[in-house]
């Protein structure tokens, strides 16, 4: 009973904070002049098909970016996860950096070599760095950028349910075909779903995304969201013009919603058994070059101009001058998101993992719907549901952040601790309570100890996620507590690339050591055990 | 249970440190944070309030505060809007969301700078200029240079969506009445007008030798000139018969039913003085001071020597609204 309470709690929590907000918005569209209006819903008709040139607009940079995400990620995540390719942990790290930056930062970094100034640029020809200068300014740069962003989703996921795939398979097939074969006809089809679920995730990440589109110029329906709410100052004509992108969002995730049931049956076959590892053999030194060129292109270089131009103490003394208060106020603000975040993920995961009520599925799939839509417009429901002289102890307090962050990245804890909780066989819980342990004490000395490490790492993952967040902050944070993210960007007004450069490194640099610091603890304490 | 213990006090410390509360006055500012957090932190110095700030992002084309101060007219959490421009305090002064406040401040201040009941009174004002490069022959004079055939596919402008681009695209509708102003807009798309998402960005493109010239705010222009850019500036429409510089002060505006009116009018006091707009001259901010008799920016003309466009404000308020659908439709078949 107190298990089926307590996991009751979490969900509804989580219904509390992530959809009442939405439901707010949506239903302050349905009021107007007084009483019922469907008058705000005249835009969505009387656009003379403006949106839906920039919904397609942003299908087709969605599309893009998914399928080259996926042509790259996947084979990436065989060799990185599959293959005895030399330094795969570093590699893999490595490549894992741009999901731990706002994307925006690297189209900053990316302008500083493919703009007409930048390091490309002073190489070429003024003809051919103009050429180059034009097309990263619209849809190509914003494909290539936020392929480099969210490509690691992809790989990450290859590289984690290659796993599940039983190798007795793929060791009786190796008897009579090679690897390449094997790959085609073995290993990929059962982890297909997975595959297809992270296409699926980075699309609708690119269409959820407003940063790399307007500083790229390339007009995309998420950015017209936040001019219908920044132009016109009108927050319902704002909500009905992300109508259709809610539309979208829902109807990718319906199609999708078999496979992501297959995806989660993925991990409980898993028979624990050690990967097949495949040999390279001749080609292993020339791939090694080429993913380590691919890394060296994608990450080291972007991150190396960034580095390049700040590179002055000064500029640097300026930068903490400038933004130590939000630095400190990020590291809190995403340390108490992180730890909430790890609770709420840890009790709705279980319900994931255990399916301990009927309503485990929508839980899920509500975290995901809330993970995939726009900052911006989760932003605006936050506003809508708690500006009020009643709430203003939550609104006029770095509380509404937390709300925003909890509601946005709930499915990361949830989906990583319910895959901690597959692999620890139920029987131990069990035989736990018939010894008479509560539910409580169980989970205190069995569950959560044997599930650290995934904790530990919903924890982390929680906390970049929430220092990186951009569109929820930008609309919500309290006066005078604003987060470095949303300092980077008002001090791109006119503040000097230098200092935006050194502001950018620090952001990278809080982000990644806490996540350092913690790969190397764990690895000691694994030796240890 | 040590490292537990250890976590939750370090949590309940930094919640408990963040919604702390010490008498302070809440502003919103619409100006680049880069220039006007130091007026702020020099208010803090100079009268011990504590100041608390949104500031916009370029992301949200400096409408976000705005949007917010709409959003939360039931409940106000600002007492102080600093607009960077004074189309803004006129739409919030038309639904009801700012109170009226004359400042001993603002004497000296021309009139047409100033809402006559106090709604929002301006101060360190930019104009709306044109940054060339100096490549380019021969120099643009007009912003009817944007339909001139010799710079076709040559020229960029911000954003006609947002920010003071919406302003000069409305003023002229004022002047020039809609049929012109639309005919005008046309012949900019004709003329294969780039688009831009900031006048930061037009001036950058311009500096870099992208495009021949674009219509910016004389900050902008000055920046880059102080930065060692191949520009120059040009004060447009300065002909006699010609329509003259349109001139973007900023705006300082008391917000109606705010939690500290008193602490909100000290700080619209101390924006307003002859001081600050000596500071926002003379920082890379570059503004024209208003207060006559107070140097400014060695790049700029002060403001008694420039043809200034006359409009009223209020109007170009009510127009901007009224067009806002127009542009929209004009930016859909421009991209």
């Amino acid at each position: 009973m107190t298990e089926r309470i307590t996991i009751s709690g979490a969900a509804l929590l989580l219904v509390l904070i992530g959809l009442s907000p939405v439901m707010a918005m949506v239903a302050n569209t349905f009021y107007g002049d007084g009483g019922f209006s469907l008058g705000a819903y005249r835009i969505l008709w009387s656009a003379d098909g403006q949106l839906a040139s920039l919904m397609g607009r942003s299908m087709l940079l969605s599309l893009l970016t998914a399928g080259l995400a996926t042509a790259l990620g996947v084979p990436l995540g065989i060799l990185l996860g599959k293959s005895n390719l030399p330094f795969r942990g570093p590699l893999m790290a490595l490549f894992a950096v741009p999901l731990l930056i706002p994307p925006y930062v690297f189209a900053v970094a990316w302008f500083g070599v493919l703009g007409k100034t930048g390091w490309l640029g002073q190489a070429l020809a003024p003809d051919a760095a103009g050429f180059v200068s034009s097309a990263f300014f619209g849809l190509f740069g914003c494909v290539f950028v936020l392929v480099a962003a969210f490509m690691p989703i992809v790989m990450l996921l290859t590289v984690t349910y290659l796993k599940a795939v039983n190798p007795r398979w793929e060791d009786a097939a190796r008897l009579v075909s090679g690897w390449a074969r094997i790959l085609v006809a073995v290993t990929l089809p059962p982890i297909a779903p997975a595959i297809m679920f992270a296409t699926v995730l980075v699309l609708l990440l690119t269409l959820g995304e407003v940063g790399v589109p307007t500083y790229l110029r390339y007009p995309a329906y998420a950015a017209q969201t936040l001019t219908q709410f920044a132009a016109f100052y009108d927050f319902r004509a704002a909500t009905v013009s992300a109508a259709p992108l809610l539309f979208v969002t829902f109807a990718i995730l319906a199609l999708q919603y078999r496979l992501h049931g297959t995806v989660l049956e993925l991990g409980r076959g898993a028979t624990g058994a050690p990967c097949v590892e495949i040999d390279l053999g001749k080609w292993r030194l020339p791939l090694f070059a080429l993913v380590l060129g691919m890394a060296l292109v994608t990450v080291v270089l972007p991150m190396a101009v960034l580095i390049v131009q700040s590179a002055s103490p000064a500029v640097y003394l300026e930068a903490i001058s400038r933004a130590g208060d939000s630095i400190l106020r990020s590291l809190g603000f995403a340390a108490i998101g992180a730890t909430l975040l790890t609770v709420i993920g840890f009790f709705c995961g279980y319900l994931i993992a255990y399916r301990t009520l009927a309503i485990w599925r929508g839980v899920d799939w509500l975290a995901l719907l809330l993970f995939t839509l726009p900052g911006t417009v989760i932003g605006i429901g936050l506003i809508s549901l708690w500006n009020t002289s009643l709430t203003n102890w939550v609104y006029a307090t770095p509380a509404i952040l937390i709300l925003g962050y909890l509601a946005q990245y709930a499915i990361l804890p949830i989906r990583m601790t319910s895959a901690s909780l597959e692999m620890i066989p139920r029987s131990m819980e069990q035989a736990a309570r018939l010894s008479g342990a509560g539910w409580f004490m169980t989970l205190q000395h069995i569950t959560v100890p044997l599930a650290r490490r995934g904790l530990i790492a919903a924890w982390l993952i929680g906390f970049v996620f929430c220092l990186r967040d951009l569109g929820i902050s930008m609309i919500v944070y309290p006066p005078g507590s604003d987060t470095l993210p949303v300092r980077i960007f008002t001090l791109m007004a006119n503040g000097t690339p230098n200092l935006i450069a050194a502001l950018c490194v620090i952001l990278v640099a809080i982000t990644i050591l806490p996540l350092g610091a913690a790969a190397v603890w764990l690895n000691i304490n694994a030796r240890h055990l | 249970m040590n490292t537990m213990r250890i976590i939750m006090s370090a949590l309940a410390v930094l919640t408990l440190g963040a919604c702390s509360r010490e008498p302070d006055v809440v502003v919103y500012v619409s100006h680049d944070q880069v220039f006007s957090e130091p007026i702020l932190q020099d208010f803090e110095r100079d009268t011990g309030i504590k100041v608390r700030a949104v500031y916009d992002t370029e992301e949200s084309k400096s409408t976000g505060a705005m949007n917010r101060l709409i959003a939360e007219r039931n409940n106000p959490q600002a007492d102080v809007y600093w607009a960077n421009e004074p189309i803004r305090a006129e739409v919030l002064r038309q639904q009801g969301i700012s109170a009226p406040y004359l400042s001993p401040s603002a004497e000296g201040i021309p009139a047409e700078f100033r809402d006559p009941e106090g709604y929002w009174t301006g101060f360190a004002a930019r104009a709306r200029v044109l940054i060339v490069n100096q490549n380019t022959n021969p120099m643009p004079t007009s912003v009817l240079s944007y339909n001139d055939p010799r710079w076709r596919g040559q020229t960029v402008i911000a954003n006609p969506l947002f920010g003071t681009t919406t302003t000069q695209i409305a003023a002229l509708f004022v002047l020039w009445g809609d049929e012109r102003a639309r005919a005008f807009m046309a012949s900019l798309r004709d003329n294969s007008v780039e688009l831009s998402g900031s006048n930061g960005d037009s001036a950058d493109l311009v500096a870099r030798g992208e495009f021949a010239f674009s219509l910016v705010d004389s900050d902008d222009a000055v920046n880059r000139m102080r930065q060692g850019e191949p520009v120059e500036m040009v004060y447009p429409d300065q002909g006699a018969d010609e329509i003259g510089c349109l001139i973007v002060p900023n705006a300082a505006v008391l917000i109606a039913g705010s939690p500290h009116p008193d602490l909100g009018k000290r700080l619209i006091d101390y924006l307003l003085s002859r001081e600050t707009e000596a500071k926002l001259a003379l920082s890379d901010a570059a503004q024209i001071p208003l207060h006559p008799g107070v140097a400014g920016p060695s790049e700029l003309r002060p403001i008694s020597s420039i043809r200034t466009m006359r409009i009223n404000y209020a109007e170009i308020a009510a127009k901007l609204r009224e067009i806002q659908p127009f542009l929209e439709s004009w930016l859909a078949s421009s991209t």
